[in-house]
């Protein structure tokens, strides 16, 4: 038995298996990734997605109704991967992201307790982040400076929206193994908070 | 030397000449446009045509409709501009060059 996920794919709604699923998601972010130059770079992607959601259709029967991971593998056979791709048509920016300790500073939002800024200290440092929140609590106490500090990270510090961002934030380097790792992780977040 | 690398790096040129031909002849859906570039083997991996249609979408080169279909949601039709029609005569014109310089080299 598996657990099946539903999806939207270019206007198309598939049943998915959940392995299948991560193998897809990591893919569509490596290329969303490969792609965050390009002027229209959602365009690009909503157009591959289109495709893939044709190619999937080509394998649902009255008999097989789930995509599985073979599924998956064999669209990105067709489609390439952003490696593939670029063989055809040159550099892109991706070198600047994959290079080894790219790490900035940013708020964490998956472990906040208030605007992430002590989640992302702990994950920027590799310290646990409550040791931060101690010292953030005493400096409160002490006259108030925390607070006015807190403020300032806050206003400073950016947010980790995407992947990439996440990957930036503990240090390393943005490439397939790292992203794969971390959509799993985030999956892994949504079906915990799910109680599936 | 890379055999496939040289292959490659020849392909990547003609590549985008090659949607504007197709293009000339009537609009197409993404997908008939991967059908024929498949069939004349100028494309190894799908996911190469997406970005240049892009790019010659933003240069002005071509346009694109939605257009209903049976099968599903709507579709890009993606067709040649003026602009599309005068750069493609362009390219057939140095396509014919290129061509005969070759031959050139290789019948002497």
């Amino acid at each position: 038995m598996k657990i099946t996920v539903s999806i939207n794919l270019g206007g198309y709604s598939f049943n998915i298996d959940e392995d299948a699923y991560t193998e897809l998601k990591s893919y569509l972010k490596n290329l969303e990734l490969h792609f965050a130059a390009e002027e229209s770079s959602s365009e690009i992607l909503s157009d591959i997605e289109t495709r893939m959601a044709e190619l999937f259709r080509t394998k649902i029967t009255t008999y097989k109704q789930v995509i599985n991971i073979d599924d998956v593998r064999q669209v990105i056979s067709v489609l390439g991967t952003p490696e593939d791709i670029s063989d055809n048509e040159g550099p892109s920016v991706r070198d600047k992201f994959s290079s080894p300790g790219y790490h900035r500073m940013y708020r964490d939002p998956d472990h906040r307790i208030i605007g992430g800024v002590c989640s992302g200290m702990g994950a920027y440092w590799d310290i646990d982040p409550v040791i931060i929140r101690v010292i953030f609590v005493a400096l409160v106490l002490a006259g108030g400076i925390g607070v006015l500090v807190y403020l300032i990270l806050y206003i400073v510090l950016p947010e980790a929206k995407t992947t990439a961002q996440k990957i930036e934030m503990k240090g390393n380097p943005v490439n397939i193994h790292n992203i794969k790792d971390s959509v799993k992780k985030e999956f892994d977040t949504v079906r915990k908070n799910m109680k599936l | 030397m890379d055999l496939e690398n040289t292959k490659a790096q020849m392909r990547k040129g003609i590549l985008e000449y090659c949607i504007l031909s197709v293009l000339s002849r009537n609009s197409c859906y993404a997908s008939d446009i991967i059908k024929e570039l498949k069939e004349a083997e100028v494309i190894v991996v799908e996911g190469t045509l997406y970005p240049l249609l892009t790019r010659q979408k933003n240069g002005g080169l071509l346009s694109y409709r939605w257009e209903e279909s049976q099968q599903g949601p709507p579709r890009k039709y993606y067709e040649l501009t003026e602009a599309g029609r005068s750069y493609l005569a362009d390219l057939d014109k140095s396509w014919n060059e290129l061509v005969e310089s070759v031959n050139h080299i290789r019948t002497r």
